[in-house]
C-alpha cells in the first residue's frame, strides 16, 4: 500500500518541472530570436524560429533612433538610486513599526497598507502637478523619490523584523548604552540582511520595468529610462520590430543577472516575510 | 524702418552677441537664447526637425526643440499637460482624431481671433481640413499641416485574374461588393481586411448639415438612422459571402495579406501607399493602383494639426504662431514634408508643384497624387461631439454582434442607440 | 560611534524620526493623489479645459457609473481573469514548489529563476512578445496547438471569447514562478521530523502530502492568495498592451483597471475615472477581508 503511493516516481517530478521551465523560457527564446531577425522576417510565415543575422543592423536601428545607451545608463541611475532610498526608509520605517509602541501606529499602518489597493495610475495627474510644483519634471529625481514610500517595502521589513528580531536583543543593546540610531545601524540592519536583498532586488525591478511613472514626468528623450524609449519605436503605423525586440532582450540582461547573483537571497527573504 | 530703428534694431541683434561675450569672458553659464519646444509625435518630429536649419536662417536667436513621444503617449501626455497648465509646449502637434476632442474643452488657443487671425489664411488651406480644427462654436483650435485624402487602392493583378475592372469596384457599394464575390470565386483573395471598414465610410456618407456622425447637434442619438442601416447591411452582406479577411489593419495577419496577395483591395489614407511601398509589401511594387472611393464617396483618414495651447507661456505664444505659420503655410516646408514623409500637405499652394505630377513606381507609374489632391478638395468635415470616441466602440461592438453571431441589426442599433443616450450629455 | 548627549535619541523619539522620511514622502505622493482622487469623484472634469473647469456634482458620479453597463461589464472581465489566472497559479504552483522541494538540490536555483524570468521581464518586451505569439495566422501558440491537435487556427486576439483565455495564460505565465518561490519559501520551514515521523507511521506520500504540507503552507497560501486577490483585481498592464489599450472585441479583455483609464484618457471624463476607481476600491477591500475571514475563521488563528 505504501509503496505505490512512494512512487509517485521522482522522474515524474523531473519531467513535469522540466516541462514547466521549458514554457516559462520559451517566450524569452523567441524575444532573443526576433532581436536577431528584421522586420520583415519576424511578420512572416511561418514565424522564424532560429537565430538570424541582422542582430547589428537592429543595433543600428536602435541606436540611430534613440540615444539608446544613454537611456540604460539613466535606467540604471534610477534604479540603483530607487533601491537605496527604498532599502533606507522602509527598514527604518519597517522596524518602527515593528518594535515600537506609538501614538496612531495602527492608524498609520492601516492607512499605509490602503493605499497598496489604490489602482496606480489614478495618481497619474496629482503626481504631474507636484513634481511640476516641485520644479522636478524632466528630473530623475522626480522618479527614484516617490518610491521610496513603498507600502509593500514596509510591510515586508516589519514583517521580517518581528518574526526575525527579538525584542529582548534590543532591550538588551539599550542597557548596554547603546544610542538608539547605532542600534538600528549596527544591529538591525545586519539582521535584516535577507529582507534587504529581497526588497531591493524587487524595487530594482520595479524601478528598471516601470514606464508610467518616466511617461508622466519625463520631457526630453535623453532622459528617458528603457521603457519609455523602446515604446517610442512604435507607432501605430511604423513599428519597428526588429529593433524593438533587440532594446528589449537587451533591456532584460541586466535583470536576469542581478536575478542570478541573487537569488538565494530572494527566496530567504520571502520565506521570513511571509511565513508568519 | 527709419536709421534710428535700424540702428536699434542692431543694436538688439548685437546686445545677445555682447553678453554671450560678456558671460564667456566671465565663466558664466551662457544664457538661452529663446525656444521653442514643440511636442510631436512620429514621423511628425522628424518633419519638424527637417525644418529647423530653414526656420533658423529667418529666426537665427530662436532654438527649436522637438519633445516627440510615441503617438498615443504623446496625446495621452498632452491631455496630461492641458489639464495643470503645466509643462505645455508651445507648439503641440495632434493628430485629426484628439484636434476634435480638445477643441470641445476650452485648452486650445482660438487662432481665429487676434493677434492670429488665421481666418485671413482660411483659403490656403484645403476647406475640410480647416473645418475639422473649427468647432461648432467658430472657434479653429488649429492649423492644418497634413491631410489623409481618402483612396481605394486595389491590385490590378488580382482583379485581372477575376476579369473585375476598376469601374465594376468604384461604380457603387453594391457593385464594388459583387466585384468582390467574383474576385473571391476567381482567386480567393479577399475583398478588404476587415467589414468594419465598410461600415466605417459608410456612415461618414449622407450626413445632414447639423448632424455629427453619431450625435446631432443637440446631442440626440442618431445612430437608429439609414446612414447606419445600410452601413451595417452592407457590412453583413460583406461577411456572409466571405468577402473580408478578419484582420485588423497594422497587423501581422494584416502585413502578411498584402505581401502574398491575399488582399485585394484596401480603403485608407493616401499615405498607404508609402507604408506599403516602405515596408508592408515592398515586393508587390507595381501591382497596384489608385482609385476614388466607390460611388463618389470622399472621406479623409487621418491628418496633424499644430495647436498653441491657451496655458502655454505668453511669451512664446508669437513665436510659436510663427512657427505654425511657417511649417503650415510655406509651401517649401509642405512640399518637403511632401516628398520625405509622404505627409499630403494641407497648404493647396503647393498642390500645384510639379511633384504632384510624377508617377508613383509602387503603383505602376499612376500619377495618383492627381486624384488625391482631387479627393482632397472635396472631403468635408464632420461635426465632433464629445462622446464620439466612445460611440465609436459601441458601434463597432455591436457591427460585431452582427456579423459574428447573427444580431439583428435593428436589435443591435436600438442596444447601441440605448447605451449611448445615457452618456451623450456628460 | 556615540554621538554626544544632546544628540541622542530617546526610545520614545526614535519611531517618529525613524519613520519621518517615510511619512513625509508617502503624504506628498501617496495621500494627496488619494485625496485628489477622492475629490474629483465628485466633480465633473473635462481635463484640457484646465483645471478651473470642475464643477461640483455630488453623487452623480458614482450614480452613472453604477449604472453603466460598461462598468459592470468590466467587473465581470476583472473578476473572470482574477479567478481564471489567480486560481491555477497557486493549483500549478504548490505541486510545482513540492517537486521542487524534493527532488531539485544542486539545480534548484537555475529551475527557480527559469520560473522567476517571467516576473522580472518588463511588460512591454511580454506584450509584444504574446502578440506576436498568439497571432491567427502566424503565431507559434497556433503552429503548436495545430502539431499536437490538428484543426482550424484559433482567432485569439480578435474574437471575444477567446482574448480572456490569452490574457489569463500570460498573466498565468508572469506570476506562477512569484508563487512558486513564495511557496518553495514556506516548505523549507516546514520541520523535516513532520515528515520522518509520518512515514515511521506508515503514511504514504500523497497522504503526507495532504496532511502535512498544505496545512504548513496556509499562512504562506494566504498571503499568497490575497497578493493574488488585489493584483487580480486591479490588473491593468496585460490586458491593456494585448488588446492596444482598448479591451478587445465586445471589451470582452476591458478590465475595470482599464475601463478607468479609458474614461480618463480617451473619454475624458476625469470624473467617472475617479468615482469607479473608489468603488474598485471598494470592491477590493471587500474582497480582501472576505480572503481574510476565509483564511482565518473569527475566533482562531491559522
Amino acid at each position: 500500500m505504501n509503496a505505490s503511493n512512494d512512487r509517485i516516481a521522482p522522474w515524474t517530478a523531473y519531467v513535469i518541472v522540466g516541462i514547466g521551465a521549458l514554457i516559462m523560457l520559451a517566450p524569452f527564446y523567441f524575444m532573443f530570436v526576433f532581436a536577431t531577425q528584421s522586420r520583415t522576417e519576424i511578420f512572416s510565415l511561418p514565424p522564424p524560429v532560429w537565430f538570424g543575422d541582422d542582430f547589428l543592423d537592429n543595433l543600428k536601428i536602435l541606436t540611430d533612433r534613440l540615444p539608446f545607451w544613454r537611456n540604460l545608463g539613466w535606467s540604471l541611475y534610477v534604479a540603483l538610486a530607487s533601491t537605496a532610498l527604498t532599502l533606507l526608509f522602509c527598514s527604518m520605517g519597517g522596524y518602527a513599526f515593528a518594535l515600537f509602541e506609538f501614538r496612531f501606529k495602527n492608524a498609520l499602518f492601516a492607512l499605509v497598507m490602503g493605499t497598496m489597493l489604490l489602482p496606480s495610475f489614478m495618481n497619474m495627474i496629482p503626481t504631474f502637478m507636484i513634481m511640476d510644483a516641485l520644479g522636478w519634471i524632466d528630473q530623475p529625481r522626480a522618479l527614484y523619490v516617490p518610491g521610496a514610500a513603498s507600502a509593500f517595502g514596509i510591510f515586508l521589513m516589519r514583517q521580517f523584523v518581528t518574526t526575525s528580531i527579538p525584542k529582548d536583543l534590543i532591550e538588551a543593546a539599550r542597557m548596554d548604552g547603546c544610542s538608539e540610531l547605532s542600534i538600528y545601524a549596527r544591529i538591525v540592519l545586519p539582521l535584516l540582511k535577507p529582507a534587504l536583498g529581497t526588497l531591493g532586488l524587487i524595487t530594482f525591478i520595479a524601478s528598471w520595468n516601470n514606464f508610467i511613472g518616466p511617461l508622466i514626468v519625463m520631457r526630453s528623450p535623453e532622459n528617458y529610462t528603457l521603457p519609455l524609449a523602446l515604446r517610442s519605436l512604435q507607432s501605430p503605423v511604423d513599428t519597428e520590430w526588429g529593433a524593438l525586440m533587440t532594446g528589449s532582450a537587451i533591456a532584460t540582461i541586466p535583470l536576469v543577472i542581478l536575478f542570478i547573483l541573487s537569488s538565494r537571497q530572494l527566496i530567504a527573504g520571502l520565506t521570513a516575510g511571509a511565513v508568519k | 524702418m527709419n536709421a534710428w530703428g535700424q540702428a536699434a534694431t542692431q543694436r538688439r541683434r548685437m546686445a545677445p552677441a555682447l553678453m554671450l561675450f560678456a558671460c564667456v569672458l566671465i565663466g558664466l553659464p551662457v544664457p538661452a537664447q529663446t525656444a521653442l519646444t514643440v511636442a510631436a509625435f512620429p514621423s511628425v518630429d522628424k518633419i519638424v526637425e527637417a525644418a529647423i536649419p530653414a526656420w533658423k536662417k529667418l529666426h537665427p536667436d530662436v532654438d527649436v526643440k522637438v519633445v516627440s513621444r510615441q503617438f498615443a503617449d504623446h496625446h495621452t501626455a498632452m491631455t496630461t499637460a492641458l489639464s495643470t497648465s503645466f509643462y505645455l509646449p508651445d507648439v503641440m502637434a495632434l493628430e485629426v482624431g484628439y484636434v476634435g476632442r480638445f477643441a470641445q474643452g476650452g485648452g486650445l488657443e482660438d487662432l481665429s481671433r487676434e493677434p492670429y487671425a488665421i481666418r485671413r489664411y482660411e483659403s490656403q488651406y484645403v476647406p475640410y481640413a480647416f473645418q475639422q480644427a473649427t468647432s461648432r462654436t467658430g472657434t479653429v483650435v488649429a492649423a492644418p499641416t497634413d491631410i489623409g485624402p481618402g483612396t481605394l487602392l486595389y491590385r490590378t493583378d488580382i482583379l485581372a485574374r477575376a476579369n473585375v475592372t476598376e469601374a465594376d469596384l468604384t461604380r457603387t457599394w453594391d457593385s464594388y461588393v459583387d466585384a468582390g464575390i467574383r474576385i473571391k470565386a476567381a482567386t480567393g483573395a479577399y475583398l478588404l481586411p476587415h467589414a468594419r471598414e465598410m461600415k466605417d465610410i459608410l456612415i461618414r456618407t449622407g450626413i445632414k448639415p447639423g448632424e455629427g456622425l453619431y450625435f446631432d447637434k443637440d446631442s440626440r442619438v442618431i445612430v437608429n438612422s439609414p446612414r447606419f442601416v445600410r452601413a451595417f447591411e452592407l457590412a453583413r452582406k460583406v461577411r456572409q459571402n466571405k468577402l473580408d479577411a478578419r484582420v485588423s489593419a497594422w497587423s501581422t495577419e494584416w502585413s502578411e495579406g498584402f505581401k502574398r496577395g491575399t488582399l485585394a483591395t484596401q480603403m485608407s489614407g493616401a499615405w498607404l501607399a508609402g507604408h506599403l511601398s516602405n515596408w508592408v509589401a515592398p515586393a508587390t511594387k507595381g501591382a497596384w493602383r489608385a482609385a476614388q472611393l466607390p460611388e463618389g464617396a470622399w472621406a479623409a483618414f487621418g491628418g496633424t494639426f499644430f495647436a498653441i495651447a491657451r496655458g502655454a507661456p505668453a511669451a512664446n505664444k508669437a513665436l510659436a504662431w510663427e512657427f505654425i505659420r511657417f511649417m503650415t503655410l510655406d509651401r517649401e516646408r509642405q512640399l518637403a514634408a511632401f516628398k520625405s514623409q509622404d505627409a499630403f500637405p494641407a497648404l493647396r499652394a503647393a498642390h500645384d508643384d510639379p511633384f504632384v505630377e510624377l508617377p508613383i513606381e509602387f503603383l505602376g507609374g499612376q500619377r495618383a497624387r492627381l486624384l488625391w489632391r482631387e479627393a482632397a478638395s472635396h472631403a468635408s468635415a464632420v461635426d465632433v461631439h464629445k462622446q464620439d470616441a466612445f460611440a465609436s466602440e459601441v458601434i463597432d461592438t455591436e457591427l460585431d454582434k452582427v456579423l459574428d453571431h447573427g444580431k439583428d441589426i435593428a436589435t443591435a442599433l436600438a442596444d447601441a442607440e440605448r447605451l449611448l443616450a445615457k452618456r451623450a450629455r456628460r | 560611534m556615540k554621538l554626544p548627549r544632546a544628540l541622542q535619541l530617546s526610545p520614545v523619539w526614535t519611531p517618529y524620526v525613524l519613520l519621518s522620511p517615510f511619512v513625509v514622502l508617502f503624504c506628498i505622493f501617496g495621500l494627496f493623489p488619494l485625496a485628489f482622487s477622492l475629490y474629483l469623484a465628485f466633480q465633473t472634469w473635462e481635463p484640457t479645459s484646465g483645471l478651473t473647469a470642475m464643477s461640483f456634482v455630488g453623487l452623480d458620479n458614482f450614480v452613472f457609473s453604477l449604472q453603466d453597463e460598461w462598468f459592470w461589464k468590466s467587473l465581470k472581465n476583472t473578476a473572470w481573469l482574477a479567478v481564471a489566472s489567480g486560481v491555477p497559479q497557486h493549483l500549478v504552483a504548490i505541486p510545482l514548489a513540492v517537486f521542487i522541494h524534493n527532488s531539485f538540490v544542486r539545480s534548484r536555483n537555475a529551475v527557480v529563476g527559469a520560473y522567476f524570468l517571467p516576473y522580472i521581464t518588463s511588460t512591454v518586451a511580454i506584450a509584444i512578445l504574446f502578440s506576436s505569439l498568439f497571432s491567427t495566422d502566424f503565431g507559434l501558440v497556433n503552429a503548436g496547438l495545430r502539431a499536437l491537435f490538428g484543426g482550424e487556427p484559433i482567432d485569439w486576439l480578435g474574437r471575444p471569447e477567446n482574448i480572456k483565455p490569452a490574457i489569463a495564460m500570460i498573466v498565468f505565465w508572469r506570476y506562477v514562478g512569484f508563487n512558486v518561490v513564495l511557496y518553495l519559501a514556506a516548505l523549507q520551514t516546514i520541520p523535516k521530523d513532520l515528515y520522518e515521523a509520518a512515514t515511521m507511521d506508515g503514511a504514504g506520500r500523497l497522504q503526507q502530502f495532504f496532511f502535512i504540507t498544505l496545512p504548513s503552507l496556509k499562512p504562506m497560501i494566504y498571503f499568497g492568495v490575497t497578493l493574488s486577490v488585489i493584483g487580480g483585481l486591479q490588473l491593468f498592464e496585460e490586458p491593456f498592451i494585448l488588446t492596444g489599450g482598448r479591451g478587445g472585441s465586445d471589451q470582452s479583455g476591458m478590465t475595470t483597471a482599464i475601463y478607468l483609464y479609458r474614461m480618463a484618457f480617451d473619454f475624458n471624463d476625469f470624473g467617472a475615472a475617479s468615482a469607479m476607481s473608489w468603488l474598485l476600491f471598494f470592491v477590493v477591500v471587500v474582497l480582501t477581508w472576505l480572503t481574510n475571514r476565509a483564511f482565518k475563521p473569527r475566533g482562531g488563528s491559522a
